[in-house]
């Protein structure tokens, strides 16, 4: 039976992610995940506290991820650990207390190499009533930061992590996970959604300062309803920098939408079908901008402007 | 693990109806790398889910087999009008010639083989065509270390798609205890349609997938070699059955042939399998061999023993002490943990 993780009690989710039957129902995916670290376990039942989540699962799920001592030794001293996403991949093993950043990394592992249903690009996406925003860029762009605030000023969070674009129609599939703050982000979004919503940071990991962003109650209701995209933007964050938005024509963003893609080689022409469908019905700008406030800016003026129809 | 999660595998039997217990044969498949050979042996499993996991394994088989079909292409260019004959091996085989064992077969690198006096022109040639020697052997050492003793040139990298081509010779390493004879193999070679390249008959792929298996290294992926066995003799006819054991007398590869048909008729129930192995080896020979296959293969509790026995023997038979144990010293010195740096994927 499937319920929110916070009306399980604490005992039971252990025993399932020990015995590997826990299973997390998020939007088109079912992850069954397995673990064993208390670290683990208190994030989970803060951050995904009101997320789906069954004890035993009811069937074959794609994702699926296990976290696990990189050798013997590890288990006990100076315990760590690394994501095990069922496939060989490289990763890096982390102490035990920076198990969050394992299963999120191995979730995004996951998704990211094995999932063939969708096209799935590298972008933060958000959605109101009018459609979906895509937000594709490197890591470091401010993209998180972004999605975080026009998820305050209405939007739902439909994903920071993936765009998964249906292979048939384009339209985008809802996948929100925890918004991941790296460094200073990690204030600034404190600051807009106030910091019961923002999971305790973790330090010196490999990328910096790390803390979770905790999806609101409402978006996860709605992870089931798809969304055609309205608008591509290609965020670039720059301290300084002078605000401007580019407008991109339908084929520069594809070419900036393949390489950001995990998927789209291994899709082939199915993938390329559904990127330019995309991309035909939406439009496309590359942002530059050095504060949150104008990104928010140029994004409201290129509503105005009409183009987000 | 039981090992009759083999026969579920290569769809014999019927994927269990208790779901942790059909995760944990997908599992197993997964991880050793058979998930896509699964996905197209079982028929119609009715479990929600396993059609959408399926498909994904499918997908990267299949997109494998396009970069596979190019780079032989590319490589049937590099050699056209040269006279050399090029053999395709191990699955690049197995999917020019559209068997039952390619499909869902994951493949990464090509492997050829040519006759060793065309070797030192087939490697000029290649490079010509813009294959350089990979990184992680262009040293002195390895390159010298590959070329006097090995069965294979230094791995050969394309500068610009990044894909790998082995170059053999032969197929055991030239310091191997074991000898098979490859010029047999060569005369009754079978051009492939559209390329200039050659497989061996369909009779010395299988023998060529057991020698691979039971006498070059120790085992890595048994499970993925068992299931592969199996699925190529139940690609040959049954004429060509009855001749195996002899063909495996003529080329010198009748012990790994005996295996191979001991594990079939053994792990697989194919009862005339059974019989073709006692007839090429006493059932009591290889026990050893036998017992550490099956503990790898299903990881049991004194598979640790199992994968040291392996080990050792998968040495002993790749080349004489005095060469192997300065080599395992040096590249025990010269170790690097495989990744320093952090993986190029999308991460939070």
């Amino acid at each position: 039976m499937t319920v929110k993780l916070a009306q399980h009690n604490r005992r039971d989710i252990a025993s399932a992610l020990k015995k590997g039957m826990f299973t997390l129902t998020l939007g088109p995916f079912k992850h069954l995940v397995s673990g064993t670290s208390a670290p683990l376990l208190d994030y989970l039942y803060d951050t995904y506290r009101d997320y789906d989540v069954a004890l035993k699962p009811t069937d074959v799920s794609e994702i699926i991820l296990n976290l696990k001592a990189p050798n013997i030794l590890r288990r006990f001293i100076r315990p760590q650990v690394s994501p095990d996403p069922g496939f060989e991949v490289p990763t890096i093993p982390l102490p035990l207390k920076m198990a969050p950043l394992a299963f999120e990394m191995g979730m995004n592992l996951s998704v990211a190499l094995k999932c063939c249903r969708f096209v799935t690009v590298h972008a933060g996406v958000v959605a109101n009533e009018q459609g979906a925003i895509i937000m594709s860029a490197a890591s470091g762009s401010g993209k998180s930061t972004l999605s975080a605030a026009l998820a305050d000023q209405g939007y739902r969070l439909f994903s920071d992590e993936f765009a998964l674009i249906d292979l048939e129609d384009a339209m985008l599939h809802p996948y929100p996970r925890p918004i991941s703050l790296k460094q200073d982000s990690i204030a600034v979004v404190r600051d807009i959604v106030g910091a019961d919503r923002i999971s305790a940071p973790l330090s010196g990991t490999p990328k910096g300062d790390i803390a979770y962003c905790r999806v609101s109650e409402h978006d996860l209701l709605q992870a089931h309803k798809k969304a055609a995209a309205k608008l591509i933007l290609f965020p670039r964050y720059e301290a300084g920098v002078s605000p401007m938005a580019r407008k991109l024509n339908p084929a520069e963003a594809v070419m900036k939408l393949i390489p950001a893609s995990t998927n789209y080689s291994l899709l082939g022409e199915p993938a390329f079908r559904a990127v330019l469908k995309l991309v035909r019905q939406a439009k496309a700008y590359e942002l530059s901008y050095g504060t949150t406030e104008q990104s928010l800016q140029l994004i409201a003026d290129i509503q105005a402007s009409g183009a987000g129809r | 693990m039981k090992l009759t999660v083999l026969r579920c595998i290569v769809g014999e039997s019927e994927l269990p109806q208790d779901v942790m217990e059909a995760i944990s044969v997908i599992n197993y498949a997964d991880s050793n790398h058979i998930l896509g050979q699964m996905a197209h042996c079982c028929n119609q499993p009715s479990m929600i889910g396993v059609q959408d996991v399926f498909n994904n394994a499918k997908l990267r088989a299949k997109h494998d087999h396009t970069m596979l079909l190019f780079e032989m292409d590319r490589v049937s260019r590099a050699l056209q009008g040269s006279g050399v004959k090029a053999v395709i091996l191990k699955g690049g085989a197995y999917v020019a010639r559209g068997f039952k064992a390619s499909m869902g077969r994951r493949v990464s690198d090509l492997d050829i083989l040519v006759a060793s006096q065309d070797l030192a022109r087939t490697e000029n040639l290649l490079k010509a065509a813009n294959w350089v020697p990979d990184e992680q052997t262009d040293n002195a050492y390895d390159q010298q270390y590959y070329r006097d003793h090995m069965h294979e040139l230094p791995p050969l990298r394309h500068k610009t798609r990044g894909t790998v081509i082995d170059v053999h010779h032969s197929l055991l390493p030239r310091t191997a205890r074991y000898r098979v004879n490859v010029d047999k193999m060569l005369e009754t070679a079978v051009p492939i349609s559209d390329h200039e390249l050659w497989t061996f008959q369909p009779l010395d792929i299988f023998a060529h997938s057991a020698v691979h298996a039971f006498f070059d290294g120790q085992l890595d992926v048994p499970a993925r070699t068992l299931v592969e066995l199996k699925l190529l003799y139940d690609d040959l006819s049954e004429d060509e059955k009855a001749f195996l054991g002899k063909r495996a007398k003529e080329i010198g590869a009748d012990k790994a042939v005996a295996m191979a048909l001991w594990v079939i008729g053994n792990v697989f129930g194919d009862a005339k399998a059974s019989a073709q192995a006692r007839w090429l080896m006493h059932p009591s020979r290889n026990i050893m061999l036998k017992r550490a296959l099956i503990s790898k293969t299903v990881n049991g509790r004194f598979s640790i023993f199992a994968k040291g026995f392996l080990y050792l023997r998968g040495h002993y038979l790749r080349m004489p002490i005095h060469l192997l144990f300065p080599h395992l010293l040096r590249k025990a010195i010269r170790w690097r943990p495989a990744s320093s740096a952090p993986p190029q994927l999308p991460t939070p």
